[in-house]
């Protein structure tokens, strides 16, 4: 079984032309730009890269893109989320073939699955591949659906290559529970935080993150990164107080939100793809003079 | 003022007589016992105290006990949410004429309430006493209902003895939230926490918490705090993660676990009242077997 230790992970957003088509010109600039500011690895298509938006061809399309652009200079997981348990194999099995280091996938959208139905359904994809598998628990985007430790020790047992949860439950409980007893039962399982909110799940044992902030402010993230991943924690609050607040600013918004900032920042990868608007121009300003006040992205770059 | 309120504080359970009706020496012993084992403030009825099935008269009898058997040798709060806020409003008076240094109150049960409700209720709770006040925010417990960064500036500026929060989110974001709004404008504010989730929320600038566990472990208890503000984090995650045990065996029909287990500690302190169940004599040989696996009973006083 292959293995990948996740550090920090960027998860980049998917440019669209004006018409909506996937903009991959625009997509190799912007992986350049996230691989020359601090990603050890690329995650796509996320939630924040639209990937529900993304009809199958398109999104296997973008991988493989992403995956030629990169070119084995840093790793990428690909994101293989479905509804259907089958449909996710699938992705699983195409993003191996085509080079993908590791898998993550959330629940499967909608049916609100109950425990048992999840270790099925993960245990299932994590089969169809030889790659690792990260489950990525993200209750407030999948409708409340939400792991739990007793579900993660199942699927140890059941799925060889579940390495690791991508954590955007934010849960405590959850998180030291986890880390209480999945690595005794899996060495070397680990845990990530699911957003830039890195500094108390570092302290529960988390060695790595994913950021979706990262094409708007990657020195900011990459300085709580690091702070965390010395344990450096209470230097690292000041940090962390600075890019919750441009969470908390982009993400009011979701995916419009962080699109419209990265415009802000001179990166424009176009609008989102319906059934997400774009802001409109007094959303978009009153975002842009919240991101100045911030402070935060003073010492960020600007373009490309 | 607000500095008073930080380390590892004890809420003490209510004991009760085999016919359920207070237990007034063994609440004595037990204030002592808090007091003698490192407790940085005792805070009375929680819910762990059964304050809801406390009748208004036994509410105030034991807060007269607490303050006085106290008597100063650390700072004692007075838990005084009730279903009814003008019982709440009652309560505040009573605590602040018996000499509590502080109350504590949660967001009004029942009604889910708005946040310009929870704003009115906090404004006249607070105005309605000159000691102290402490929020406790408790979205899991009641139904979302939670206090937001900006609910939380507009009390701090308005009203001067307003000065810490029990934040029981256990949720980075949300404590996020409230630290930044709170901590900007007043930097002594206490940032608390519950169940001794201190390794998540002393790097985000958590001074302390109000303990679960305490009873039955408080050297354990002790320990963790101080390896939390020395920032020894690795010592700190091997506490943590031995607490979460705890907890998991006690949040279970909690308190009545928790009564169960101070039985085995030599501590008894009588039933739990309906419709809380009291920890029969199964359920308290197997949290026995629990203590002993994670060596309470070896390192943690026995009896009074």
């Amino acid at each position: 079984m292959s293995t990948v230790e996740l550090r920090l992970v960027h998860t980049p957003v998917t440019p669209f032309t004006r018409e909506h088509a996937v903009d991959f010109e625009r997509y190799g600039t912007l992986i350049e730009f996230h691989l020359r500011h601090g990603a050890d690895a690329l995650a796509l298509p996320m939630h924040v890269g639209e990937s529900v938006s993304l009809p199958d061809p398109e999104r296997r399309a973008l991988l493989e893109f992403a995956v030629q652009q990169v070119n084995g200079r840093k790793p990428i997981i690909a994101h293989v989320s479905e509804s259907g348990t089958r449909m996710a194999a699938a992705l699983a099995r195409h993003a191996e073939a085509v080079g993908a280091a590791a898998i993550t996938a959330a629940a499967p959208y909608y049916w609100t699955p109950p425990p048992a139905m999840l270790v099925k359904h993960f245990a299932e994809i994590g089969a169809a591949v030889g790659i690792p598998l990260f489950v990525y628990n993200a209750p407030d985007e999948m409708q409340g659906t939400r792991l739990n430790t007793d579900l993660c020790r199942k699927l140890i047992e059941h799925a060889p290559n579940f390495a690791g949860v991508v954590d955007l439950s934010l849960d405590w409980q959850f998180m030291i529970e986890l880390m209480t007893d999945a690595p005794r039962l899996r060495p070397g399982f680990q845990l990530l935080a699911g957003t830039e909110l890195m500094v108390s799940a570092a302290a529960i044992g988390a060695t790595g993150m994913f950021a979706p902030l990262a094409g708007i402010a990657p020195r900011t993230v990459d300085e709580l990164y690091r702070l965390c991943r010395d344990q450096k924690l209470f230097a690292a609050r000041p940090v962390q107080e600075r890019v919750a607040a441009l969470r908390q600013a982009a993400k009011r918004s979701g995916v419009a939100g962080v699109k419209a900032a990265m415009r802000a920042m001179g990166r424009d990868c176009g609008d989102p793809r319906p059934p997400v608007l774009p802001l409109d121009p007094v959303a978009y300003q009153r975002l842009v003079a919240e991101l100045d006040s911030i402070g935060a992205l003073a010492s960020e770059p600007r373009g490309w | 003022m607000p500095a008073k309120f930080k380390g590892v504080m004890q809420s003490p359970v209510t004991p009760l007589k085999d016919d359920f009706s207070l237990d007034l020496p063994t609440f004595e012993r037990l204030l002592d016992f808090h007091v003698r084992t490192g407790a940085t403030a005792i805070s009375w009825p929680h819910h762990k105290g059964e304050s809801l099935n406390l009748t208004f008269a036994e509410r105030k009898l034991f807060a007269e006990a607490a303050v006085g058997v106290v008597d100063g040798r650390i700072p004692v709060t007075i838990h005084v949410s009730a279903l009814a806020v003008e019982d709440t409003m009652e309560l505040a008076r009573h605590a602040q004429k018996i000499g509590a240094d502080g109350i504590l109150a949660i967001t009004p049960y029942f009604w889910a309430p708005s946040l310009e409700a929870i704003y009115v209720y906090f404004a006249r709770l607070c105005s309605s006493v000159d000691i102290p006040v402490l929020s406790y925010n408790s979205p899991s417990y009641l139904a979302g209902v939670e206090i937001t960064g900006e609910l939380m500036s507009r009390l701090i500026e308005r009203l001067p003895n307003f000065v810490g929060v029990k934040e029981a989110s256990f949720n980075s974001e949300k404590f996020l939230e409230i630290s930044r709004a709170a901590l900007a404008m007043r930097p002594d504010f206490a940032m608390l926490t519950g169940v001794e989730y201190l390794l998540p929320s002393v790097p985000l600038g958590g001074v302390g918490s109000y303990s679960a566990a305490g009873s039955i472990c408080p050297n354990l208890c002790t320990r963790l705090f101080d390896a939390c503000i020395a920032g020894d984090w690795p010592r700190a995650r091997e506490l943590q993660s031995k607490i979460s045990w705890l907890w998991l065996l006690f949040r279970d029909q909690y308190p009545s676990s928790l009564k169960g287990g101070m039985v085995m500690m030599g501590r008894p302190v009588g039933p739990t009242r309906a419709p809380l169940p009291t920890a029969a004599k199964e359920r308290q040989a197997f949290i026995y077997g629990e203590l002993e696996r994670l060596g309470i009973l070896a390192t943690e006083p026995h009896g009074w």
